[in-house]
């Protein structure tokens, strides 16, 4: 009983660090709770989930002894990871195809999240090459995109500082959509494609990932964590118009 | 472009005496800061880049540059700039540590701001149609020698919109034939180079990714893209 109780302890507890970490990483609600049912059957255990959007209720149940274990987990604040997001979910299916143990499954588990991060600089240099791209699909010429790159940088740089310096990021995304579209306005005094470049310039803090989960996660019937995400969208949204809006008031009003 | 010089004449002619002011004061700042460095000089040098880029956002574009397209664009820019400085001046950002690595080439930095005049006398212009030392271009060739003297924690911040200042310069000198620009635009790529590179290749030893020989080469591609870009501005204008 005891070596029970111990097991479906170890299990619960991984169980529920797993599902936050996918949580926080970015990944949709019906993905996390079905890869974490999926190492709970692997385990032999029954893992019933409610996601809310700050936190998790988790129970699992042994099947054999009846023995549960039920636990509220806060979801922390991770950055947005596709790599997690996808080894995690492998990490699943490994678990349920190679019968690992909870131990094997920690070991992998530690691993992937213990995985090399990108460099700042190379983030910051893709957003500027990525956003001039977009610059250039929206139909801007070579100026407005070498425009674009440098105003990217130099949000971008402003963005990673903010949030390094734990400054709130409804603020955050305020004064980096400002400071980029202020730097993009330049480009009114050249007769080149200023209106796009002005547009472009703040695209990269569109918050794509919660918009894409939260559109998934309430056509798969998760309506509450998807609404939740969908109005922490929108305020990024909003923070993102506001920024450019200030400074479309100071050096363009007619184009507001 | 013919605005562009007259108001550039306007400024020179009203404004040479508190530009010479502004210069010795400059020179004071910065021999103090490079002599006798310590807190009080640092914070000295603080609030003279915080002067001179409000005096270039007030007074040149403000008043004297008013009459061209947008100047306001270029007010708020520079008072954003200075409120950067005031930002860094309350919480320490740049330190001012002294750097030797790039010490020549931030001397000629340095001295830049009087090589701007001197360009446009050997172009055939007098006074007051011509740059001089207490101009955009100038107070930007200047601050990056100045932070290249002590790039160790630079404030980035500055460098970048200092950049992106460099590569509007470099359009300007295509579509309004000013060469003198060249000078700004030549000595960023290299400036941003070395600050990015110092910030962040040493980080990338640690846990992240990829590995920095491809950062180097990523970062030297951006920077030879520019240099490339660079070259070709300047046999357009030559063909002009």
């Amino acid at each position: 009983m005891e070596q029970n109780n111990k097991s479906i302890l170890e299990a619960g507890k991984f169980i529920e660090e797993y599902s936050s970490h996918m949580m926080g990483c970015g990944v949709h609600t019906s993905r996390v709770i079905r890869s974490s049912k999926r190492i709970g059957e692997a385990l032999g255990y029954n893992v019933r989930i409610s996601v809310f959007q700050k936190s998790i209720i988790l129970a699992l149940h042994d099947k054999e002894s009846g023995e549960s274990y039920n636990e509220v987990i806060d979801i922390p604040a991770l950055p947005i990871s596709f790599e997690h997001n996808s080894a995690l979910s492998a990490l699943s299916w490994e678990a349920y195809d190679k019968h690992l143990t909870v131990a094997e499954l920690r070991e992998r588990y530690e691993k992937i999240i213990s995985s090399p991060k990108m460099n700042p600089l190379f983030v910051l240099l893709m957003v500027g090459l990525a956003n001039a791209s977009f610059c250039r699909l929206f139909g801007g010429d070579w100026l407005s995109m070498g425009i674009v790159f440098f105003s990217t940088l130099a949000g971008f740089y402003l963005k990673q500082q903010m949030t390094a310096d734990k400054i709130n990021h409804f603020i955050t995304f305020i004064t980096s959509s400002f400071v980029a579209s202020l730097c993009a306005s330049m480009s009114l005094i050249f007769d080149t494609t200023s209106e796009i470049a002005l547009a472009t310039s703040v695209l990269f803090l569109v918050p794509g990932v919660p918009l894409i989960n939260g559109v998934i996660d309430v056509i798969e019937g998760h309506i509450l964590s998807g609404f939740s995400r969908l109005v922490h969208a929108a305020l990024l949204i909003v923070c993102i118009a506001t920024g450019l809006s200030f400074t479309l008031m100071l050096v363009k009003n007619s184009l507001l | 472009m013919e605005i562009f010089w007259q108001t550039i004449a306007a400024y020179n002619s009203a404004t040479w005496i508190w530009q010479a002011v502004i210069i010795l004061a400059g020179i004071a700042a910065t021999a103090a800061l490079v002599l006798r460095p310590n807190p009080a000089t640092k914070i000295i040098m603080k609030l003279y880049m915080v002067i001179l880029y409000l005096w270039i956002a007030i007074v040149y574009y403000g008043i004297w540059c008013a009459p061209r397209n947008y100047s306001n664009i270029m007010i708020i820019m520079w008072s954003v700039m200075a409120l950067a400085w005031v930002w860094d001046a309350a919480n320490g950002q740049t330190p001012f540590e002294k750097d030797k690595r790039y010490s020549v080439l931030a001397y000629i930095m340095l001295f830049m701001p009087f090589v701007y005049p001197m360009l446009s006398i050997a172009r055939g212009m007098t006074f007051p149609t011509m740059t001089s030392p207490v101009m955009p271009c100038s107070v930007v060739t200047f601050t990056i020698g100045l932070l290249l003297l002590h790039s160790r924690k630079a404030n980035l911040f500055i460098v970048l919109l200092l950049c992106h200042w460099a590569f509007i310069g470099l359009s300007k000198t295509y579509l309004y034939g000013i060469p003198e620009d060249f000078l700004m635009a030549a000595i960023s790529i290299p400036a941003v180079y070395i600050f990015l590179k110092d910030r962040f290749i040493p980080s990338a030893k640690e846990n992240t990714k990829p590995s920095p020989a491809i950062l180097k080469g990523l970062l030297m591609t951006v920077s030879l893209c520019m240099g490339a870009i660079l070259i070709y501005t300047i046999f357009r204008i030559t063909e002009m």
